[in-house]
């Protein structure tokens, strides 16, 4: 049972320069898997470890099951981490590096072995128990890690980019692993990354932060669909969604986006809203998947006239740069693998209107 | 034909660097294995033929200059003097450069710049200060207060060496010991000391041959015959026995044997250590 709250969290390491971590507020339900998402520098890991006590706090409160720790000493807040570069002991067998923190807590020799090798038997580290790190492979040194966060049986687990280590391959089972793990022990979690993939995949909810704020929290289809600004639209999605340039107008009492020299009539969305933006630019946002090379039956499909400009084949899929001929803007669109485009060729590019975004370009949130 | 002609010409290129090595070994090596056989020599014989082979050996020479002459005296007194200087300094250097790399506190450049001063100070500055400071507590003449002497002298090199190697391990290692529950101290003993172990046997060793050898702080603040260090009780032989270069030579090769003893033990791991850093 832990439920995390955070509450106008600030950290400034230098009263000169802007703050670190600015007035970041959130909660994470008992049992739920929080992913912190963002680039690098964002602040996500000084939230983490404000969390775990290792880093002092500014302003602003952490507690947990209603309790505030600001004061609590980390050892004493009862959450284990796990760390990017893993930090196992270089001196100290596997079996010692998951003994290490429950030998401090005075918990009888029998008990520990117990739950060492019940740890190690559940994470496949068995037969490393007596190697030392420097003897493991980098999954394994990850496993270890990992496992002396499970031995604890802490409130809360904290993760600071611990797959970021790995290569790309052993990254996808690990982070299976990872969220089989958790989903099993059910701790409470919160996971900081700054990759989109794993935020996606693993997060029950995940919160957004762009340069120490944050800037969106949700479950991670609905942030996907929805992103709050133009940062977020961005940051989420491989190749990240389009933005182009356009003007907000209403004809004939419906509403239309005009962009690339077109006007493209948008559907499921309130015209009520938009009233503010009556003749006003806005940025006009869509995701690559929602570009077509001929329209969908059944879907309101607009047509954009288009140049290739580059065809990159992915195997499963194609990605196409293309130029705009109303604008020359550039726009990226992601179409079926067997496609007959080639560098050069000219066609009227389909967009599903209804996955249109539109965002201010002053504010660059989202108009909704 | 090619790869032999490179062959013969990767040989005549290394041949200054091998011409260069063995002459420093023939003046690094050659006088101490002549004052090794001449310490398997008696006097007379020396003195007949300086650099001659030692036949027969004196290997009775060495118990003569152990129990004859008050060597083992100077001996335990040196050994005494140093492995406890040694302990202090390696302890606290190790805190002082702990505290150094790990912790961001007020006057930690001021404190650093302090302590490492100690490194650009000669002896020789030091020694009347310290004579006057160890008269006035009443440590002249005392092996207590040599350690003392040794320890304050000795601070700066120490901290310097691991500090260097100490800010190296990864923050990420105190925090996870923070995490399991460990107090700053706790981590100290099982985390800093252990994971520097290299950095530890390298100022270990250097302290160690260093204050073996130590003798200008030695004969200044100790007056008493059976308080000397060895390197005392070598001048001192010379003294007593003018002309005995034999047992000089013999007293040389005692006083020598656990300098090489150490380290031939730790030298991999010093050379380790000395480099460590070097290349990260």
């Amino acid at each position: 049972m832990a439920v995390i709250t955070v509450d106008q969290l600030s950290k400034r390491y230098d009263s000169t320069v802007a703050p670190a971590v600015k007035e970041v507020s959130f909660t994470v339900a008992d049992r739920e898997f929080m992913v912190l998402l963002g680039p690098s520098g964002c602040g996500k890991s000084t939230v983490l470890r404000m969390i775990a006590g290792l880093e002092p706090i500014t302003a602003g409160t952490v507690s947990i099951d209603g309790k505030v720790m600001n004061q609590v000493p980390a050892k004493a807040r009862d959450i284990a981490m796990v760390f990017q570069s893993y930090a196992l002991y270089p001196h100290m067998k596997v079996y010692d590096n998951l003994a290490f923190g429950l030998r401090r807590r005075g918990i009888a020799v029998g008990e520990i072995d117990r739950r060492v090798r019940a740890a190690a038997a559940k994470l496949g580290l068995t037969e490393f128990l007596q190697r030392k790190p420097h003897a493991l492979s980098g999954g394994q040194r990850q496993r270890v890690a990992l496992g002396r966060a499970i031995v604890r049986d802490p409130k809360v687990f904290l993760f600071d980019e611990p797959l970021s280590n790995l290569d790309a391959a052993l990254r996808v089972t690990t982070r299976n692993e990872l969220i089989k793990q958790q989903r099993e022990i059910g701790t409470t979690s919160i996971y900081v990354t700054h990759d989109q993939v794993e935020a996606m995949t693993m997060g029950d909810r995940i919160c957004i932060m762009n340069l120490g704020e944050m800037v969106q929290i949700g479950r991670p289809l609905e942030v996907y669909r929805n992103p709050a600004d133009t940062f977020v639209a961005r940051f989420l999605g491989n190749p990240p969604m389009n933005l182009l340039q356009g003007r907000f107008a209403i004809d004939d009492g419906r509403a239309v986006a005009r962009f690339a020299g077109r006007g493209v009539e948008l559907t499921k969305r309130a015209t009520a809203s938009l009233t503010g933006y009556i003749g006003r630019k806005v940025i006009v946002g869509i995701r690559p998947e929602d570009l077509y090379e001929t329209p969908h039956a059944g879907a309101s499909m607009a047509r954009l006239p288009a140049r290739v400009a580059v065809v990159e084949p992915l195997g499963a899929e194609t990605l196409l740069v293309l130029a705009l001929e109303g604008s020359g803007e550039e726009l990226i669109a992601r179409i079926g693998r067997d496609t007959a485009l080639r560098s050069g060729d000219r066609f009227e590019v389909a967009l599903d209107t209804s996955a249109i975004h539109l965002f201010d370009p002053d504010t660059t949130k989202a108009i909704v | 034909m090619v790869a032999g002609m490179r062959f013969g010409f990767e040989q005549i290129r290394r041949l200054p660097l091998a011409l260069f090595v063995l002459l420093y070994t023939v003046v690094t090596g050659g006088p101490f294995l002549w004052v090794a056989t001449m310490s398997l020599r008696t006097t007379s014989e020396i003195f007949k033929d300086p650099y001659g082979y030692p036949s027969p050996a004196h290997w009775e020479k060495f118990a003569d200059a152990w129990t004859k002459s008050n060597y083992h005296t100077y001996f335990w007194n040196s050994v005494v003097v140093v492995v406890i200087a040694v302990a202090l300094v390696t302890v606290i250097g190790a805190m002082a450069a702990h505290c150094l790399a790990r912790y961001r506190f007020r006057g930690n450049r001021l404190m650093r710049f302090l302590i490492l001063s100690g490194l650009v100070l000669p002896p020789q500055l030091l020694i009347l200060a310290l004579f006057q400071i160890l008269l006035d507590v009443n440590l002249y003449n005392t092996l207590t207060g040599l350690v003392v002497v040794y320890v304050a002298t000795h601070i700066a090199m120490t901290v310097y060496i691991l500090e260097g190697f100490f800010m190296q391990i990864p923050q990420d290692l105190f925090d996870a010991a923070r995490m399991d529950g460990y107090s700053d101290f706790e981590i100290f003993w099982r985390v800093t000391m252990p994971v520097g172990a290299p950095a530890i046997f390298t100022t270990v060793t250097l302290n160690f041959i260093i204050l073996w050898n130590e003798f200008l702080f030695a004969v200044v603040l100790l007056t008493d015959d059976d308080k000397r260090t060895l390197p005392l009780g070598i001048m001192h032989f010379m003294g007593s026995h003018q002309l005995d270069v034999g047992m000089v030579a013999t007293g040389l090769m005692i006083a020598i044997l656990p300098v090489i003893l150490i380290y031939g033990f730790f030298s991999e791991t010093m050379i380790k250590g000395m480099t460590a850093g070097a290349v990260r």
